[in-house]
């Protein structure tokens, strides 16, 4: 087991990550005392002052429906979550103290943070915090939420199926129950390994019970901040909370927060970089690849970056001719150079990936052998499937990410070609494409980071899971991941890993060709602005010097 | 006039019931509200509604009412003056548009101030001296400038004068509040095309001119040539550039949405931008009726000018 899967360990078992840290007597990342979930300040860090932030300036209609990571960032400041996925990757605590699963992971119980002051004075207790999961777990409200393992385990099948034979979920009955008003208990309908990691998740920011959308009408959190103003695609100004509603001082829990006000405005991704060129802003949301010279240029600017569990999946359908036999799979899998097409799309930075959606990020990662290209081996394959003279097929693509996922795509089309595929590239408007990508039957899907190796497998390689885009089923498969879902020991996982992400190489289901940096870039001025891996914004500790 | 001002009046109203059934009729569809839920809800999110919560949602949000009394409703309240509140922006739509409008109205004042003389003065000059250095090194000059993209020429200008000289910042969003340094790279760039259009027409309406016969007569007669120019060649010359620029009024409208959306400055083109990618129906019709009203206005307006300059031409 290394350090890092140690401490993420300790930490599941509720040991508080700082303590985890020294426990495996590795240099951790100051933290600002041992139960909070942030870094500690830095000596010489100075209040005041104000941050601008370079980003699309979002609606903030309803945290649970939340389709954007820009929405989350403006209402981060404001609400809180009840852990907190760090630039690290390793889950803390954050309205919650502390979790305690069960031996089976199919119980959890989750004490509440003492002292927490909502903006209107209430104190945060069990009952919001049930409140909030439930409205999380409940079908009717169209939350992305339902997608991960912990909320769904929270609902069950009707036995009904509706008008386009999708089944009916309903919320479990009793599966979140108040102990005392500190403590909720999950009851969950299986087990569930990332309970932590998933109420973490940039959907899961935790709202007072007299909630109505829109948030920006009447924001209620626990967070330092609250929101002065807000104009979708102009700004986003965000200022520090003093009194809350009912005229008490407003105390917040987590201790120090620097800056006086911090203002999002909008700019779309390609202009952000040349906004901070000409200093309109002090910080931007992210750097795309193609404009990281530009960035290194501009004197003074922070270009920082952090490795990622994000990639590009172009997946095809197990059950879709001519990609039912896997010999075409295998052919396709063949004929690419995943290394070469990471060099061409991101030149020194990002990870090769090897077609299993398990990335180095993640702490039950087991290496395999990296796939090598074999481009006799890939048409040899065609042949026996019975494509001697090649083969045509299309890849849709939906740039939902940047033009990086086209880019990629591309440099795949080239390389098969030297195998007799022709592979067409379609490009489709990324609002058209998350309206088809579980339809088409090859597709190049952006999957965004997660905290767990296992997460991303269950949604979308588990039989039947809600985003299996490729209709991969495989009950080895399936069984493989649960026994290795229900292993909260790191290094058992790890070793568990190795079958599930075999079973996966070997089907052949995508070309997985690498996983994607995250850069962002900020102004000499500006202090303790970190690249999350999921591009969360955790601005408490952020100072302007 | 007054016949002229009526007629077109009623044309414009009925331009507009047209257009706004006809959006609306493209907007009543399955299609549209999948594209609003997706926009508000996001792909995976809409994806975990069943059939019944999905129609909830659009019975939520208004969006699922027959497409008649929709229409009827929505006709009635922009009677009254209402017009609606925006489904991305939760605010008014009236205040958006006042609040764009005013933005490209700006931008719309300085590009005038500037292209109106310059090209004139220009197109004069080089209509007058046709095929002298001069008329060459303007006409040159003005097809290049229209011959280059607005895209491309944003991108040039904000390389050389932001990123390279670092005179003005490269983003027009006026997040400090307005500034003049910040609104240069957008007039600069539609002043870029405009101005050589108008030139070309303004040099080509010239030199027709100074080939007639009237102009031969006058300098034959001999008139000072300063005379002949501004008494007798010029009102006839201005004739097709003054009823052009009237046009560019509403030709201006559609290039902002280029120039506005790059600059990121807040105007009118952002907004039709904006609600476009959304789906924000209520702002798009908005947007459609100011629209049509100034495409109207600009033509009547360019018919005025053109019958007060030119004599041989009545409205009756």
């Amino acid at each position: 087991m290394s350090r890092r899967e140690f401490i993420r360990c300790a930490a599941l078992l509720g040991v508080t990550a700082g303590a985890a840290y020294a426990m495996a007597g590795m240099a951790a990342p100051a933290m600002a005392g041992n139960m909070l979930p942030f870094p500690a300040a830095e000596p010489g860090a100075k209040r005041g002052g104000r941050l601008r932030i370079g980003e699309m300036v979002a609606r903030m209609d309803d945290p649970a429906t939340y389709n954007w990571n820009e929405m989350a960032n403006q209402t981060r400041p404001m609400l809180e979550y009840l852990t907190m996925v760090g630039a690290d990757n390793i889950v803390r605590p954050m309205l919650i103290e502390s979790w305690l699963p069960s031996a089976d992971l199919k119980t959890w119980i989750l004490h509440v943070r003492n002292g927490v002051m909502w903006h209107n004075g209430e104190e945060l207790n069990a009952e919001h915090v049930a409140w909030n999961i439930r409205r999380w777990s409940d079908p009717a409200l169209g939350s992305s939420n339902l997608g991960l393992s912990t909320f769904a385990a929270l609902t069950e099948f009707t036995g009904d199926k509706d008008s386009k034979g999708r089944a009916l979920r309903r919320p479990l009955k009793n599966g979140v129950e108040v102990l005392d008003s500190r403590t909720v208990r999950l009851n969950l309908a299986k087990p569930v390994l990332s309970v932590a990691e998933d109420c973490g998740e940039f959907c899961t920011l935790v709202v007072h019970p007299s909630f109505k959308a829109p948030l920006s009408r009447n924001p209620i959190g626990t967070g330092p901040y609250t929101l002065a103003e807000l104009r979708v695609n102009d700004r986003c100004i965000l200022k520090r909370i003093t009194k809350t509603t009912d005229g008490k001082d407003f105390h917040y829990w987590g201790g120090e927060v620097y800056l006086d006000e911090i203002h999002f405005y909008h700019y779309e991704q390609e202009n952000q970089t040349a906004a901070l060129a000409s200093g309109s802003v002090d910080a931007i949301y992210e750097v795309s690849v193609d404009q990281i010279e530009l960035a290194q240029s501009i004197p003074g600017a922070q270009l920082l970056s952090v490795e990622t569990a994000q990639t590009l999946c172009c997946r095809m359908q197990v059950d879709v001719k001519p990609f039912d036999d896997i010999r075409v799979r295998r052919a396709l899998v063949k004929a690419a150079d995943n290394a070469a097409i990471k060099r061409l799309v991101f030149g020194a930075y990002g990870l090769v990936a090897n077609n299993f959606h398990v990335a180095p990020v993640h702490p039950e990662y087991f290496p395999l052998p990296p796939v090598v290209r074999d481009v006799a081996g890939a048409r040899q394959l065609l042949k026996e499937a019975g494509y001697p003279k090649g083969i045509d097929v299309a890849i849709v693509v939906g740039n939902n990410d940047g033009p990086w996922q086209q880019a990629a795509c591309e440099a795949l089309r080239d390389q098969v070609k030297d195998a007799g595929i022709n592979l067409a590239v379609n490009v489709v408007p990324a609002t058209k494409f998350w309206e088809i990508w579980t339809k088409v039957p090859f597709g190049a899907t952006s999957w965004a980071h997660r905290p767990l190796g296992t997460m991303a497998l269950a949604q979308a390689y588990r039989s039947g899971a809600s985003w299996n885009e490729s209709h991969f089923s495989d009950p080895e498969f399936d069984k493989a991941l649960s026994d290795a879902e229900a292993s909260i020991d790191v290094g058992v996982r790890k070793a568990k890993m190795q079958r599930v992400e075999k079973i996966l190489q070997d089907a052949a289901v995508m070309v997985q060709p690498f996983w994607r940096p995250v850069f962002i870039l900020a102004s000499g001025k500006v202090h303790g602005y970190k690249a999350h891996p999921a591009r969360q914004m955790q601005l408490n500790k952020v100072w302007m010097g | 006039m007054g016949n002229l001002i009526v007629r077109r009046t009623a044309q414009m109203l009925l331009i507009m019931l047209t257009v706004s059934l006809l959006l609306f009729a493209i907007f009543d569809s399955d299609q549209f509200r999948k594209k609003v839920a997706v926009a508000e809800l996001g792909g995976f999110g809409v994806a975990t509604l069943s059939d019944a919560d999905y129609q909830d949602w659009l019975q939520k949000k208004g969006l699922n009412q027959p497409f008649l009394p929709r229409y009827g409703e929505w006709l009635k309240n922009v009677a009254h003056g209402d017009l609606g509140r925006s489904l991305e922006k939760d605010v008014a739509v009236s205040t958006l548009l006042k609040e764009s409008l005013a933005n490209t109205g700006i931008l719309a004042f300085f590009v005038f101030l500037i292209m109106i003389p310059l090209a004139l003065g220009l197109g004069v000059l080089a209509g007058m001296n046709e095929g002298s250095p001069l008329d060459r090194i303007i006409s040159f000059v003005a097809v290049l400038t229209t011959s280059i993209p607005q895209i491309a020429t944003a991108v040039l200008l904000t390389v050389a004068l932001a990123l390279g000289l670092g005179w003005v910042p490269t983003k027009s969003a006026m997040t400090d509040g307005w500034s003049f340094r910040e609104l240069v790279l957008p007039l600069a760039t539609l002043l870029f095309y405009d101005v050589g259009y108008i030139v070309r027409m303004t040099r080509a309406a010239m030199a027709e001119v100074m080939t007639s016969q009237y102009i031969r007569t006058a300098v034959l007669k001999g008139l000072p040539y300063r005379r002949v120019i501004l008494r007798h060649a010029l009102r006839n010359a201005l004739i097709v550039p003054v009823t052009l620029i009237f046009l560019e009024l509403n030709g201006l409208l559609s290039q902002v949405v280029v120039i506005e959306v790059f600059f990121q400055y807040g105007g009118f083109g952002r907004m039709l931008y904006d609600a476009a990618n959304f789906g924000d129906i209520q702002v798009l019709q908005a947007a459609t009726l100011v629209a049509v009203c100034v495409a109207v206005a600009s033509q009547l307006l360019s018919d005025a000018a053109y019958v007060l300059l030119n004599p041989r031409v009545r409205f009756t």
